[in-house]
């Protein structure tokens, strides 16, 4: 369960440039349920050994948890309740591990008015370095 | 713009949000002539024609339409 309920924000609420910033680490057992729920065991996301052989760090956080973490972001901050997403594009850029502090942003790009369409920009950044970046559509239901 | 370039970048978008290139794009289409036209592509199909064509339309605007012709009407009026 949520600690907060979703924002409810109204066409009205809205404008270009508006942002919202959502902070997250993803845990080893975030990845372990990650896991279990996509069916992707693949070894660069649950072996640091694997992951190091191809150059990474350690065990790459799935881009799928990077997903997850905008749904958070869309389904309870903007634009929050009555969301209907409809389109993501995400570039992974760099990789995050396990444990780090991480924020993903959506700004408010577009607004169609006649289709109820926010278009946003996202961005998911470590340290002020992009991790992710790219762009989602969501439908704001009005009635 | 002439109507045989709207109708060729309106078909375009119509093939794509459908998925059916078969599709014949006539002044007279409605949303009842096409299965899959339901809110959601309906949607999609207006945002699209919003971002070929560079416009903005209002939701009086588009909510008063009655087929095709009438949007393409309502583009080049914007044009």
């Amino acid at each position: 369960m949520a600690d907060e309920p979703a924002t409810p924000l109204a066409w009205a609420d809205l404008s270009e440039g508006m942002t919202a910033t959502v902070p997250f680490s993803v845990s080893a057992e975030d990845m372990r349920l990650f896991a279990q729920v996509s069916g992707d065991y693949n070894d660069l996301h649950v072996s640091d050994a694997f992951a190091q052989s191809k150059g990474f760090d350690s065990a790459v956080v799935y881009g799928g948890l990077l997903v997850a973490k905008v749904s958070n972001l869309i389904g309870m901050r903007l634009p929050g309740l009555n969301s209907v997403w409809t389109r993501i594009a995400l570039d992974f850029r760099k990789p995050l591990y396990v444990g780090q502090e991480a924020e993903v942003t959506g700004t408010v790009a577009s607004l169609s008015e006649s289709t109820g369409m926010v278009g946003l920009k996202l961005a998911v950044r470590r340290e002020g370095k992009v991790l992710a970046k790219g762009e989602a559509e969501v439908l704001l239901v009005k009635r | 713009m002439e109507n045989a370039d709207i109708y060729a970048k309106i078909t375009e978008i119509f093939h794509d949000v459908f998925d059916d290139d078969t599709l014949e794009v006539t002044p007279e289409l409605t949303a009842s002539d096409v299965d899959e036209w339901d809110s959601l592509s309906h949607i999609r199909l207006v945002l699209s024609i919003e971002k070929a064509f560079g416009l903005k339309f209002s939701a009086a605007e588009v909510g008063r339409l009655k087929n095709v012709g009438e949007f393409v009407d309502l583009i080049k009026s914007k044009l």
